[in-house]
């Protein structure tokens, strides 16, 4: 309950973005609650006027005049208060979505957390929404729950002081009752609405699990097991929406019995003649319009409480530390030839696995330097350390021996580099935008030119839509060797000095896996590379390999210098080659 | 509306429970309608009596009125109650059977029939339209008949009266019922369409920007990936916009209604009032009966929203539940196999959807107890291959003898009691640790469970839990590791006891570490079973018999490991350092 109180404040926090709009829309429900106390006036005079003043329509019809001109600023005002809520909304949601994922986009790859991407885009889409009852209906009936009675009551009083004491007993009985069965049935409904969201999530369970429950030849006693499982939670839940609909059955009988008391009581005053009919039929008007706030509020009860467990979602994106960025003014001239060199790296992910443990290395420009090593070994960690995703909690890295990487600003360093992985993403959009992505501007020559080197263009152009051919996730498949040539005509066409590669392993078809080699070698020619290598021949052919173990350079050297040398690097190809009877004897 | 139709008598055996239930809430509605009515009237009359002296104030009847007051009142208060309770009862009831009935029909079609739905989201999106159809009931058909019913007898009310002002009522209600939702609906439908557009637009946008941030902050496309964000959100914001406007006039339109209708009514009744034609007192009654008369109409709106929606619902529902069975299943009886040999004769498997064989002529064999691997990258027709040996799938040509026996004459059910599968794919429900092994084997006792767990190398962490067997998997309970989920599979595998162990892909996704203790501990169920190994790594592969080297659905080359290696052919492209790493820290056998 105290954790739903601060996200409360939090969201109400937010709600100053939009404090105007909110304002306004109470005012303009304050102002439809008045015009209801004149509507019920002229309507009382009317009746008053024909069945006890025999007075004919003629004598009556500018008071019905006034009550068509009341009833269309009222349809004014309740269309105006649907769009101002909405507008109060708008800005929150907008705000919001662009905070969010500019803040991931700050966070990096690294630390927003990837595979959780789906959650993400319904949090910024769905939960953004689910804000929307809150702002626009849940706040303003805050508001108007305690106006609007207040205003009725101060018309009924000075009309018929009884019926005023009725509404002002009763209307606070109704909260003071809601309150007392409602907190219990509040949680009997939370767990309630749980346990229906639990059933559904069986059901989806068992849907997903079909195949497996058709192994082991259950898949048709699950029939049974649904139905019986459905079965149980409506009985338990029943149980406790019995309790639940208490809450709203108190209302209802506050507000029933409020009217029934006002008329009857009414009744044996008006018999004894010492209360004009007006006054009761003004009252009686008035008597519902009394509880309509308060059943308001009950309604949109649970847009609050489903607006909270979305804005508990949005805060915890919001509220992971952003990593400190660079201010200097430090710049690279770009063609220029890149060097690094790491001298003792620490880093230590959230969850405590350290992954660079006081890392030493040099890669040299114009060369492929290739990391070697295993699983968890840091290699991805170094790469992401270069890629600027991950900052070392301890150490430097420079950049061609004299400017610090972290001088430099992210987007700076960017602007050198080409990134190409494991599994490289293709956006949604056609190929011609894919390949685009580092470089909107560049013309149709650049571009095949591009794809022409990545040995992507002959698929590309076989295709029916050629370089418009959409791809993506509601675009066309291409198989993994297409979408990794892709890939590589991005690099090329951005023409980068440092080119980070992680390579794909075993996951291509033969003839696709010698084009991306080839297309590979092509890049790299006269830039600085640093690949992750999963292959020997990867690391055969490059410059220079650092082998890692345990978050540190345990070999450095080229291939034939690791060899001559007999160490782990030594091992690991007899390894490799299939011979690990014999690993020393192959060296 | 077919779909409804059908959707209806699918309900039909709750028919008792959906007509109490709209029955309980024209009940509601009518009470309050009563309930000031009858107000209206009563303070008229009393105030008439009140005025004509002491002779007429005897004469009033007090207590027969003001009786009906109160009871209306209370009547009003207690099916409320009752309606809520009877109507969410027959949503369960309701609930319980479709999901039944859609099991029903979804399970011999799986996982076949499914493969088009297999696919992200798309099956939750089924779960979810079930819930939708769901609404039908409470949102849908209760409102509309009980706003039917609740104008007509509210109408037929007014008519005693008058039949001018029971007609004007009646009219009201239509439009304010009917026409307005209508017409916003009809207004709206563009606008919504458009909404579902971006919507799906954006979240590609922002999945792309999440899975894809690496390349797109390295590119330096940050600025523009979130500008056409929020040039989506702009849209839809700008759309959302013009729709509150639209509901507006609907909600204006509503009230507007309701009090039109009431002042029409007025102006027809003050005549007759008037002329003597009606009483004093029965023109309050008609000005209060009228405004609470729109009660009826009140939930409509929604439930034109839900309509749509629901008959959307009912007919993916349907498409799902009426597809025809991908291929019949072998009647029985069962053909008894003598040796579980497994020969493959040039078998061509194609998927429906798909313009590629997945297997384009396999021959291969599995000796009973031998242990065969296939070796091939994503997409070679190494799963086709299990899916083709479980049944999920039909082959086209080619033969599959199993035990002597063709494939086809063995019923699915029948054919898998000889499998056991361990795969990435294995599914853990949301449930006990005790319910996920209860599915291989329904009446294992206790013990059997915990042994299965002891070999799985899984007991100890279950022991450890407070509440053992009984401990929750996923999402709510305990989360299980990739490893120890593969290892409940084991456990399944080893319950099941069956005479084959598939392995589909059995490490996928764990970590080296936990992969190595992993197989290792597969060793101890591989023993005295055929099997068979699918994978497109060459880890553990030294232990097997034969290795089959698939690609494009075809075998490419086969042999035990050392030969494969030696030949150099395209085995050797599998070979990565994480394998060499592997190997290197295997305990040297």
């Amino acid at each position: 309950m105290a954790k739903a109180q601060r996200v409360d404040q939090r969201l109400m926090q937010e709600g100053r973005r939009t404090r105007g709009a909110l304002y306004f829309g109470i005012g303009l429900g304050v102002a439809a609650g008045l015009l209801i106390i004149v509507q019920a006036i002229l309507l009382a005079r009317v009746v008053n006027d024909v069945a006890f003043l025999d007075k004919t329509l003629h004598d009556v019809m500018p008071l019905l005049w006034a009550m068509l001109g009341i009833f269309l600023l009222r349809a004014a005002l309740s269309w105006g208060s649907e769009v101002v809520a909405f507008q109060a909304s708008a800005k929150i949601k907008t705000y919001l979505r662009e905070r969010i994922f500019s803040h991931l986009l700050t966070l990096g790859p690294v630390h927003a957390g990837g595979e959780r991407s789906a959650d993400i885009a319904s949090t910024m889409i769905e939960g953004v929404e689910a804000l929307e009852p809150y702002f626009s209906r849940y706040l303003p009936q805050m508001a108007l729950v305690s106006l609007i009675p207040l205003a009725i009551l101060a018309f009924v009083f000075p009309a018929d002081w009884i019926s005023g004491l009725i509404l002002v007993i009763a209307g606070p009985l109704i909260p003071f009752f809601m309150v007392l069965v409602g907190y219990k049935a509040e949680a009997i409904n939370q767990r309630q609405w749980q346990k229906l969201l639990l059933m559904s999530a069986h059901f989806l369970d068992v849907v997903q699990g079909l195949t497996t429950l058709k192994i082991f030849g259950r898949a048709k006693d699950e029939i049974e097991i649904v139905a019986r499982i459905s079965d149980d939670y409506r009985r338990t839940t029943m149980a406790g929406l019995k309790v639940a609909f208490m809450t709203s059955a108190v209302l209802e009988f506050f507000a029933s019995l409020s009217i029934a008391l006002v008329a009857v009581s009414f009744g044996a005053r008006l018999l004894n003649n010492s209360v004009p009919f007006y006054t009761a039929f003004f009252v009686l008007l008035l008597a519902p319009e009394f509880f309509n706030p308060l059943r308001g509020l009950s309604t949109h009860y649970h847009a609050r409480m489903s607006a909270i467990a979305a804005a508990k979602r949005i805060f915890e994106i919001l509220d992971l530390p952003a990593p400190a960025s660079a201010a200097s003014r430090e710049t690279l001239a770009p063609g220029a030839q890149i060097s690094l060199s790491c001298h003792d790296l620490h880093f230590a992910y959230e969850t405590g696995r350290v992954a660079l443990d006081g890392l030493d290395c040099a890669i040299p420009a114009g060369k492929v330097t290739a990391l070697v090593g295993r699983s968890g070994a840091g290699k991805s960690t170094l790469a992401n350390v270069f890629l600027g995703f991950v900052t070392p909690q301890s150490g430097e890295i420079v950049v061609n021996g004299q400017i610090p990487l972290n001088a430099l600003e992210r987007e700076q360093w960017w602007r050198h580099l080409a990134w190409v992985p494991q599994n490289p993403r293709l956006f949604h959009g056609s190929i011609a935008d894919n390949i685009r992505l580092g470089k909107p501007d560049a013309t149709e020559q650049e571009l095949r030119d591009a794809a022409r080197q990545a040995y992507a263009l002959e698929f590309i152009e076989a295709l029916p839509q050629g370089f418009g051919t959409m791809v993506g996730d509601l675009g066309q498949g291409l198989s993994g060797g297409q979408i990794q040539r892709v890939a590589l005509a991005r690099a090329f066409l951005k023409n980068p000095d440092l080119l980070i590669l992680d390579e794909a392993t075993a996951n291509l078809d033969m003839e696709s896996e010698a084009l991306v080699l080839d297309a590979i070698d092509r890049l790299a020619k006269g830039r600085t590379v640093v690949v992750i290598a999963h292959r020997l021949a990867t690391a055969e052919r490059a410059d220079h390999i650092l082998v890692l173990d345990e978050g540190r350079v345990v070999e450095a050297g080229s291939h034939q210098e690791l060899l001559a040398a007999g160490g782990p690097y030594t091992r690991l190809v007899a390894a490799y080659r299939g011979d690990h009877g014999r690993t020393l004897a192959s060296a | 509306m077919g779909e409804l139709w059908r959707l209806l008598k699918l309900f039909a055996p709750y028919r008792g429970w959906i007509l109490s239930g709209a029955l309980l809430a024209l009940l509601t509605i009518l009470s309050n309608f009563g309930l000031l009515a009858l107000s209206g009237w009563f303070l008229a009359s009393a105030a008439v009596a009140g005025l004509g002296g002491i002779a007429t104030q005897n004469l009033f009847n007090f207590f027969t009125p003001a009786a009906g007051v109160r009871g209306f009142a209370t009547v009003r208060v207690v099916s409320r109650y009752l309606e809520r309770i009877v109507t969410h009862e027959a949503t369960f009831r309701l609930l319980s059977r479709l999901r039944s009935w859609f099991y029903a029909r979804l399970e011999p079609l799986a996982p076949a029939g499914l493969q088009g739905y297999r696919a992200g989201d798309i099956l939750s999106r089924i779960v979810a339209d079930i819930d939708t159809l769901n609404n039908f009931y409470l949102r849908v058909f209760t409102p509309f008949l009980v706003a039917g019913l609740a104008a007509l007898i509210m109408a037929g009310f007014f008519a005693l009266f008058s039949w001018t002002v029971g007609l004007t009522l009646l009219l009201f209600l239509a439009v304010a019922g009917l026409a307005l939702p209508l017409l916003t609906e009809r207004l709206g439908a563009k606008l919504g369409r458009e909404m579902t557009n971006i919507n799906a637009d954006l979240r590609v946008q922002l999945v792309d920007g999440m899975q894809g941030m690496g390349e797109i902050l390295t590119y330096n496309a940050g600025p523009v990936v979130r500008a056409h964000a929020a040039a989506l959100n702009d849209q839809l914001i700008q759309r959302q916009g013009r729709m509150s406007v639209i509901t507006g006039w609907g909600s204006a339109g509503m009230g507007l209604l309701t009090n039109l209708g009431m002042w029409c009514i007025v102006i027809l009744a003050i005549p007759l009032v008037v002329h003597g034609h009606l009483s004093g007192p029965e023109l309050p009654m008609l000005a209060l009966g009228s405004l609470a008369a729109f009660e009826a109409i009140a939930a409509l709106p929604l439930a034109f929203q839900f309509l749509g929606q629901t008959r959307e619902a009912a007919r993916r529902i349907f498409a799902v539940a009426d597809q025809p069975l991908p291929f019949a299943d072998a009647p029985g009886p069962a053909p008894q196999p003598r040796r579980l040999d497994l020969r493959l004769t040039d078998v061509h498997l194609r998927y429906a959807d798909s313009a590629r064989p997945a297997l384009d002529g396999v021959d291969l064999e599995v000796a009973q107890g031998s242990r065969v691997a296939v070796l091939g990258v994503t997409g070679a027709g190494k799963s086709s291959l299990v899916n083709l040996l479980l049944r999920f799938y039909d082959y086209q040509e080619g033969r599959v003898q199993f035990g002597g026996h063709e494939l086809r004459d063995y019923p699915g059910d029948n054919l898998r009691r000889y499998f056991a599968v361990v795969s990435q794919r294995s599914y853990l429900f949301h449930s006990t640790v005790r319910d996920n092994l209860l599915v291989a084997k329904g009446d294992a006792t206790e013990d059997e469970l915990w042994e299965a767990l002891a070999v799985a190398q899984l007991d100890e962490f279950v022991r450890a839990q407070p509440a053992g067997l009984d401990t929750i998997v996923g999402e709510g309970g305990v989360k299980l590791s990739g490893g120890q989920g593969r290892r409940v599979a084991i456990a399944r595998a080893i319950l099941k006891n069956a005479p084959w162990l598939i392995l589909d892909e059995p490490t996928e996704g764990l970590d080296p570490v936990t992969e190595m203790e992993f197989l290792r501990d597969l060793q101890a169920v591989m023993a005295g079973r055929t099997v068979l190994y699918i994978t497109h790594r060459l880890i553990g592969l030294e232990a097997m018999d034969r290795i089959y080297v698939l690609e494009d659905g075809r075998v490419l080359e086969s042999g035990d490991y050392a030969t494969l290696l030696r030949r150099g052919g395209q085995f050797t492209r599998f070979a990565t350092f994480r394998g060499a790493f592997e190997a290197l820290s295997a305990p040297q056998s």
